[in-house]
């Protein structure tokens, strides 16, 4: 039973490390299986993302497979990172059905990895009904997500702050479902009404539905997996969920080129980078009429 | 390129998580990726996560005394799903005598109080360096 899962864990380490060959094998995977829902959780830090996240898998994984892919920050001064989302989860290791892998988002802003689109197309090959992602903890503007999922669940927790907070544009705008988590405590009422007015913003015929969730104790749960599987109806009409995909496939493209480029220009040896700098034909006080190509010039080895 | 991905985890029933978290940070602040699994793991738990994070390495922290139990479990159990590469390292309040045994069954090091966190790291850098070659 585990064998599959010691070769899933392998390709998504190689891909993670943007193993070019690895790439290359994911890219010949399809992306357009529509039998796959790809569920996207988003939230500030501690406003219970990966408690949700374990009463959804645990909900889906009853009769479904579900993979999980749980994201969390690299640190900005050694490139390391500690993935601590798996604690919440606990029960769900044993589940035959349920695969969660950790990820680092390796210095990349906007809440998840770079390589999570490929990771996508492997998750879809092994067969898995549900893939649910879960981003780093976001503030206002970590909005790829909504270009990668199917459904995007922005969760809100009441306290933190006024009603002017749901007002401002960013996080709130992507939310395909509202959740207001930790829906116990006091000022969740007036979370729910501020709410109310950013869902009432129809985009393409569709508006945000709001669920309320106590997700420590599992309340709200069976109503928000309902909203889940409404939405995933919504999509497979009139091509949207093709839509989607594109978009995330897109991204997948952009967010490539960006790292294997960036790969590329840090195996320049410093040498050969700063002996191009010192050339005394790029003088880079003077007025430069080739920009782009002076700089691939301080890039390439001569 | 590649950072070394590292499970820490507590197997067992002891609620004392100080010494796991700190040697994760130090991990951490060493660039690698520390997946940390929190408290109270059967060695069943800690051997599945293990493998579906791809880890290099495992390090296990018992307080409870039930080390010569459960840590050579998490080597077993790997060994069973095919997963016998993966590096498994122990700490905690460990009496001398029982080390050795801890060894013989497979367990790498073992790290007990008063061991600095560099002579840590660089162990577990060179390990799973000379792991990879």
């Amino acid at each position: 039973m585990n064998n599959w899962q010691l070769q899933l864990a392998k390709a998504i380490t190689k891909i993670e490390n943007l193993d070019f060959q690895a790439l290359a094998d994911a890219a010949r995977l399809p992306l357009d299986d529509s039998s796959v829902h790809i569920i996207g959780v988003t939230g500030p830090p501690g406003g219970g993302k990966s408690t949700l996240c374990n009463q959804l898998i645990q909900g889906l994984a009853v009769s479904h497979k579900v993979a999980a892919l749980l994201v969390d920050p690299s640190s900005p001064f050694s490139g390391g990172a500690i993935l601590g989302d798996r604690i919440r989860m606990q029960a769900l290791v044993s589940n035959p059905n349920v695969y969660i892998r950790s990820l680092s988002n390796r210095g990349n802003a906007g809440g998840v990895a770079s390589s999570l689109v490929s990771i996508l197309r492997l998750l879809m090959s092994y067969g898995f009904d549900y893939i649910v992602i879960e981003t780093v903890g976001a503030g206002q503007s970590e909005v790829k997500i909504a270009s990668i999922a199917d459904t995007t669940l922005v969760v809100s927790v009441p306290n933190l702050g006024d009603d002017i907070q749901a007002f401002k544009s960013g996080i709130l705008e992507i939310a395909d479902i509202f959740v207001i988590n930790k829906g116990d405590l006091p000022g969740a009422d007036s979370l729910y009404t501020s709410l109310r007015e950013s869902a009432q913003s129809q985009r393409q015929g569709w508006t945000p539905p709001l669920c309320q969730t106590v997700a420590t104790a599992g309340l709200g749960i069976p109503e928000l997996l309902a909203e889940i599987h409404r939405h995933g109806q919504w999509l497979g009409k009139e091509n949207r969920l093709v839509e989607k995909r594109k978009l995330a496939a897109k991204f997948e493209v952009l967010e490539l080129s960006r790292m294997l480029l960036q790969k590329h220009l840090d195996t320049v040896p410093a040498e050969v980078l700063a002996r191009n700098l010192n050339r005394k034909d790029i003088n880079l006080l003077q007025k430069l009429d080739d920009v782009y190509g002076e700089l691939l010039n301080i890039f390439s080895e001569v | 390129m590649a950072p070394i991905r590292v499970l820490m985890a507590k197997p067992g029933l002891d609620g004392h998580d100080r010494g796991a978290k700190v040697v994760s940070r130090a991990l951490r602040d060493a660039g690698m990726e520390v997946i940390y699994t929190g408290l109270r793991q059967s060695p069943e738990q800690i051997v599945l996560a293990a493998i579906q994070e791809d880890v290099d390495i495992i390090g296990l922290s018992c307080l409870s005394g039930a080390h010569n139990s459960l840590f050579p479990k998490v080597v077993d159990g790997l060994k069973a799903k095919g997963a016998g590469e993966i590096v498994v390292f122990g700490g905690g309040v460990i009496p001398e005598a029982d080390i050795p045994g801890l060894l013989a069954s497979g367990i790498a090091a073992v790290f007990t109080p008063g061991t600095s966190l560099e002579e840590i790291v660089s162990w577990v850098r060179k390990r799973v360096k000379n792991h990879h070659e």
